[in-house]
């Protein structure tokens, strides 16, 4: 038999990209949530807005 | 939105401790694989993500009956959270499989059981997510993906099942001798630390990223509901 | 197009509702074979889906024949393969419309507000979408039988047609019920379909190929048994969820 094979390139590539894919993925999170939050704060001002001037007529 | 709990602060926290610990556990701590070398190091992850993978889709189905039993919107935000982080999970899983397979059996890629039904099962997912996404009524929407999973959390298996038909009945289409022979390897006490020890990580994770998404949900549902508002 | 519609709708009234002015509703299997009859004898008028199946069947013959270069050695081993692959895209194209038919015309409601259980409903479009496979089956066998000289016509094979014909269209009517209602509809059946209906499709393959090759009875039991079980489980899910597809 011969030495244990040499595949460290293997391994560092599958821990890479599941590193990769994880962050991806928590960043993907992120960014939908802080999204969501922006159009909830501009609905609700527009709501407001909108039962203001309903007020005002 | 309510602000982010105690509980889930602590929780993202000890993901990451738990996290880094897995990975030092499976890259540095556990010896190296004699036949295979250092790639053997991938199967630490790989079992680990598809424990949850497979978790997610089991807990998916069951929050999909669930829906459809009590009508209860929490419990369709429920069965997405689950079926996206397994979504992701098991595409991790299936990639970090064909990354090991490929100087363990010398291909990326064989139609084993095991990797045609994984194959098969993240097609579903994916398929879940297109029907949703066709969907513009939530009700409607959640109806449809709690039948859903409940259909492709019953046919998996069964496809399982019926590939090993192939092969048994089929022993020469691609080795199945050889691949078991070249697969299999037996644990020291150091890689079974490392395997459990992924195993509970990935378990936190997922519970984390699930919490999350269905954090995400509700403020999706949020939103929606306002838009409606808004618009009249 | 429109003079069509108060024909299917006349249709409905005389079949389903018949006893709806009566207390008791009409019988489970009564009201099953009057959708069953409607649909058959909708088609039978112009026979818009069963030709469009057939043709489509036959092209998918041909194309397979140039793709695989089907030589008499590669037909011996691929002929359950072709013929499954066959049958799963024209059931496809059937299920779809189908069901875009009754969307389209506004049948659903109608049907939806017969005073018959749900699942009547799915049982006779399912019934009907079996029928039609097993037509556009009937045709395409002994076409292949003749072009490629291969005996299909066993008892057995049979069988295993109409097993994996039943799963498919009973999984297939549930989800084109549901497709239907989607934005995305023709498109989205097939990428619903088929990861789910894979059991079946693997399995009649199987079942058929090991028949073919001339194997023992007892050599096929095995996916015999899982398609058996496939149709079971997956006719009692259908039955159980279908009242969540069509609900409004």
């Amino acid at each position: 038999m011969e030495a244990i094979p040499d595949t460290s390139g293997y391994m560092i590539a599958g821990y890479v990209f599941a590193f990769v894919v994880m962050g991806i993925y928590v960043f993907s999170l992120y960014l939908r949530n802080s999204n969501l939050k922006r159009d909830a704060e501009t609905l609700d001002s527009l709501q407001a807005e909108q039962s203001s001037s309903s007020k005002k007529k | 939105m309510q602000p982010k709990p105690f509980i889930l602060k602590v929780l993202d926290i000890v993901s990451i401790i738990v996290l880094a610990v897995a990975a030092y556990l499976a890259l540095v701590f556990a010896p190296t694989e004699a036949v295979m070398g250092q790639v053997q190091r991938v199967f630490y992850f790989h079992i680990g993500t598809a424990w949850v993978g497979l978790l997610g889709f089991v807990i998916a189905a069951v929050a999909g009956v669930t829906y459809l039993i009590t009508k209860n919107a929490r419990w369709d935000r429920f069965e997405v959270a689950a079926v996206e982080v397994s979504t992701v999970f098991f595409f991790i899983t299936i990639v970090l499989g064909s990354i090991w397979a490929r100087p363990a059996w010398n291909t990326w890629w064989t139609w084993d059981p095991r990797l045609t039904t994984a194959a098969i099962t993240e097609l579903i997912y994916i398929a879940y997510f297109m029907l949703r996404q066709g969907i513009e009524d939530p009700e409607k929407r959640a109806r449809f993906g709690a039948v859903y999973t409940l259909l492709g959390g019953i046919s998996a298996p069964i496809t399982f099942m019926v590939i090993r038909l192939f092969r048994t009945i089929h022993p020469v289409v691609i080795g199945s001798q050889s691949a078991a022979a070249q697969g299999g390897f037996s644990m020291t006490s150091d890689m079974k630390v490392a395997f459990f020890f992924s195993l509970f990580a990935f378990t936190v994770i997922f519970i984390d990223l699930m919490w999350h998404r269905i954090r995400l949900g509700s403020l999706e549902d949020k939103v929606e509901q306002l838009k409606l508002k808004v618009s009249m | 197009m429109m003079d069509i519609k108060p024909e299917i709708a006349d249709n409905r009234p005389q079949t389903v509702g018949r006893s709806s002015s009566i207390i008791h509703r009409p019988s489970f299997i009564k009201a099953t074979l009057a959708i069953i009859q409607k649909d058959l004898s909708a088609e039978f008028r112009s026979f818009e889906l069963i030709s469009a199946m057939l043709v489509f069947s036959l092209l998918v013959i041909i194309i397979f024949n140039f793709a695989l270069e089907l030589d008499v050695k590669v037909r011996q081993s691929v002929t359950s393969g072709v013929l499954w692959a066959t049958f799963a895209f024209a059931g496809t194209l059937g299920l779809n419309r189908s069901m875009s038919v009754e969307k389209d015309r506004g049948c659903m409601d109608g049907l939806l507000l017969a005073p018959v259980d749900r699942s009547v409903i799915y049982f006779g479009k399912a019934i009907s979408n079996l029928i039609f496979m097993l037509i556009v089956e009937a045709v395409v066998l002994p076409v292949y039988s003749m072009l490629y000289n291969v005996n299909l016509f066993r008892l057995d094979l049979l069988g295993v047609i109409l097993l994996g014909s039943i799963g498919y269209a009973a999984v297939g009517t549930l989800l084109s019920t549901m497709s239907a209602q989607t934005r995305t509809r023709e498109v989205l059946l097939p990428i619903l379909l088929f990861p789910v209906a894979m059991p079946v499709l693997l399995a009649s393959v199987k079942a058929s190929s090991g028949l073919l090759a001339g194997a023992e009875f007892s050599e096929v039991l095995a996916p015999l048994n899982l398609l058996i079980v496939y149709d079971v489980i997956f006719i009692a899910i259908a039955f159980m969820v279908f009242d969540f597809v069509v609900e409004e």
